[in-house]
């Protein structure tokens, strides 16, 4: 009896062997010489998808007309969709990664945070998915950068954003100004006008997790000041953070706070709060994603123009380098029972709320604009030109790095506002804890 | 021989629930925290021994600040020890005395538990808001702080850990006061009476009567105080966020750590604050037994 279920177990074991490396042998959409085949979409299927576009979120309008336009296009395709709050959404996934219970798409953002999912190797690739004859030509090659690790596509991008510099013309015109400074120097003589006029410059939310408000700043500042080429380098960990054109940046950072260009009580608001006192009329200027173009449009009677940080050192940097990028993302589980027909779906799925995305305002199109789009509000307009002209993006920094990394930036981005650290101690500390 | 054999299985039976949800619950997460502790274990490689050196980066890096969170809980545990429990007991012999409108008050203290953590966050987020808020008026109208607005929740300012330690003392003043309202209620009434025929003021009466019968209710009080200082977490999230230099404690060090995919080490993270919660314990059980 002992010898037959030994022998049993020995057989089991070996089939079990068998199959996991069948499984692992699949197809993982990679082949570059692999001719497209289209997956029976036909088929009747349940695709799980995470996202976090909860009901408040901007692009909820745009997620719910694309979902409604696929389940009219593949009725038998059964699509369950499950939100989470954004920073909850970001320690689920890891975790259901290590359980490697994940849905067939799930949102994700580009870079480092797909980056390491795609390292664990349960990721599917898209590179066959995205040899669509409907599909390979509607999106520009460079807007899959961010979501390609060996030359290989693994994210099918959503709306892009950029970091702005939003300007009340109101405020602006109290103090003599028709447009948006131009140049730097004629920025900060502005901010002097508008302090010796009562006025604040600029809102900024510093309080409990809201650094990424102030690297909106900083970034800007750091891109205009030692180029966007250096500024990509340190980021994805080509370069050192040792650069004294950072320190410098920074420097010039803390010389804004200190003289009285930013409103003290955003040591401790919450970007909610600073972007209703923007639109309340309570600053002059606001620096933050291109996704509140919508917001502000909605507001009658707010007089605000979109434009980009102006150049700090114009031998290193120029107008056009920008902050941001695509980096909102769909990818497929690598492991997912349906993973041919998630990738398609996924495509098309990411194409449309690129669309809507941007139709509604909340975002610029990562794929490319096939409809007419007239009707998009001036501020995302004028973004959208903005991006047209520009030649460099650099994505926003607690996306291109990886977690770890991000989290000690994030936490001397927090000392630089607080005042904590200087320029030179922040490269210094950087440079020693970055590698 | 066949009855000792029965008993035995029963035993085991009615045992074997309460065992497997204390090892499943409790004994097994710590064994296994323990064990992940000594791997360096970052998301998404794989594990690799690394001996203490989780327990060594928790205690010695800027940036994940395990050394500077015991420091503060020690200060919070110190305070609540100091402020919060002294109110308690104030407010359960006040109340113990039979005071007009007693059922009213001990609600009204009793409230803020009842209350969830993330409501208290949120409103005290209001209160002390720089602008908006009210604390900055009332320190102004009582003369205590000048025409400046202060900032409560600057990030990683001086005042931001008192700021998160403020409402933590307020919100369990009404667990430790129902607690001790139980025992100062269990004294016997015949004690005060004959206190009291012998002379004794109600002052006397609490300090020399109630108090020393109440040894058992204190003790608890003082390890849930303390270990609940260990373990605090919540409000200082809400308020001050989980990066949090200054008012970091060893729970939002820990959910810091393991947020960003650091597994080894917020194990480590844990372990720490399952030894410094077990000491604490021991230690005050030890010291009322000593003063017993």
């Amino acid at each position: 009896m002992k010898k037959f279920l030994s022998t049993m177990l020995v057989v089991v074991m070996v089939l079990s062997l068998a199959a996991c490396g069948k499984k692992n042998n699949n197809d993982d959409g990679s082949d570059p010489n692999a001719a497209y085949v289209a997956p029976d979409m036909t088929k009747s299927v349940t695709l799980n998808f995470w996202s976090i576009c909860v009901p408040t979120d901007s692009n909820r309008g745009a997620y719910d007309d694309a979902i409604k336009d696929m389940k009219a296009k593949y009725p038998n395709i059964t699509l369950n969709e499950l939100a989470t709050q954004n920073d909850e959404y970001k320690q689920k996934i890891k975790d259901a990664f290590q359980a490697g219970e994940v849905a067939d798409i799930f949102f994700t953002w580009s870079c480092a945070f797909l980056g390491d999912f795609v390292q664990a190797g349960k990721v599917y690739c898209l590179d066959n998915a995205f040899k669509d004859p409907d599909l390979k030509d509607a999106i520009d090659t460079k807007m899959c950068n961010n979501s390609m690790y060996n030359g290989k596509k693994y994210g099918v991008p959503l709306t892009m954003n950029i970091v702005t510099l939003f300007a009340n013309m109101d405020i602006l015109k109290e103090v003599g100004y028709n447009d948006v400074p131009a140049t730097y120097d004629d920025l900060m003589a502005c901010c002097d006008k508008l302090v010796a006029a009562g006025k604040i410059p600029f809102g900024c939310a510093a309080g409990a997790n809201q650094e990424w408000c102030v690297t909106e700043y900083v970034e800007s500042i750091i891109e205009k000041s030692c180029g966007a080429k250096t500024l990509d380098d340190i980021f994805q960990g080509r370069a050192s953070w040792g650069n004294a054109d950072v320190a410098s940046a920074i420097d010039k950072f803390q010389d804004m706070i200190k003289k009285g260009y930013f409103d003290p009580n955003g040591q401790s608001m919450d970007n909610e709060q600073v972007k209703n006192n923007f639109i309340a009329g309570k600053y002059a200027f606001y620096i933050n994603g291109s996704w509140n173009c919508a917001d502000f449009a909605k507001v009658d009677g707010l007089n605000v123009k979109a434009s980009e940080f102006p150049v700090i050192d114009a031998s290193k940097s120029k107008l056009g380098q920008l902050i941001g990028g695509p980096s909102d993302t769909l990818a497929v589980f690598g492991n997912g029972a349906n993973k041919e027909i998630a990738a398609k779906y996924a495509l098309e799925l990411g194409r449309l709320i690129s669309k809507y995305g941007y139709l509604c305002g909340a975002g610029l199109p990562a794929w490319k604009v096939d409809y007419p789009a007239t009707d998009i509000n001036p501020l995302t307009q004028a973004v959208a030109e903005i991006v047209d002209k520009s030649d460099y993006l650099v994505l926003f920094g607690d996306t291109a790095m990886n977690s770890v990394d991000k989290d000690i930036y994030l936490k001397e981005i927090a000392n630089v506002y607080g005042g904590q650290v200087n320029g030179q101690k922040f490269i210094d500390d950087l440079k020693k804890a970055i590698r | 021989m066949n009855r000792k054999s029965s008993d035995t299985g029963s035993i085991i039976v009615f045992l074997l629930p309460a065992v497997l949800l204390f090892v499943g619950i409790l004994v097994a997460p710590i064994i296994i925290s323990t064990y992940y502790s000594v791997f360096d274990w970052r998301f998404p490689f794989d594990k690799v021994y690394c001996g203490f050196k989780n327990y060594k980066t928790l205690f010695t890096s800027d940036w994940y600040p395990l050394w500077g969170s015991i420091k503060n809980v020690f200060v919070l545990a110190a305070l609540s020890l100091l402020i919060q429990l002294p109110l308690s007991l104030g407010l359960a012999l006040m109340l113990g005395r039979g005071i007009k409108g007693e059922r009213f008050f001990l609600s009204v203290n009793f409230l803020p538990v009842l209350i969830s953590t993330v409501v208290i966050g949120l409103l005290w987020r209001r209160m002390y808001d720089a602008e908006g808020g009210i604390i900055n008026p009332i320190l102004r109208s009582l003369g205590i702080i000048g025409e400046e607005n202060i900032q409560w929740l600057e990030a990683n300012g001086d005042k931001l850990l008192m700021a998160c330690i403020i409402p933590m003392l307020w919100q369990y003043v009404g667990y430790h006061m129902l607690l001790m309202y139980a025992g100062v209620k269990s004294v016997a009434p015949e004690l005060r009476e004959a206190a009291m025929i012998d002379g004794a003021t109600p002052w006397q009466v609490d300090r020399f009567v109630v108090i020393p019968s109440m040894k058992q209710v204190l003790k608890v009080s003082v390890i849930f105080s303390v270990t609940g200082s260990l373990k605090s977490y919540d409000l200082v999230s809400i308020l001050a966020g989980d990066r949090t230099s200054a008012a970091a404690v060893p729970s939002t060090v820990l959910m810091n750590t393991k947020s960003i995919g650091l597994y080894g080490m917020s194990s480590a993270c844990a372990v720490v604050i399952i030894i410094l919660c077990f000491v604490a314990a021991v230690l005050i059980n030890a010291l009322f037994r000593e003063r017993d």
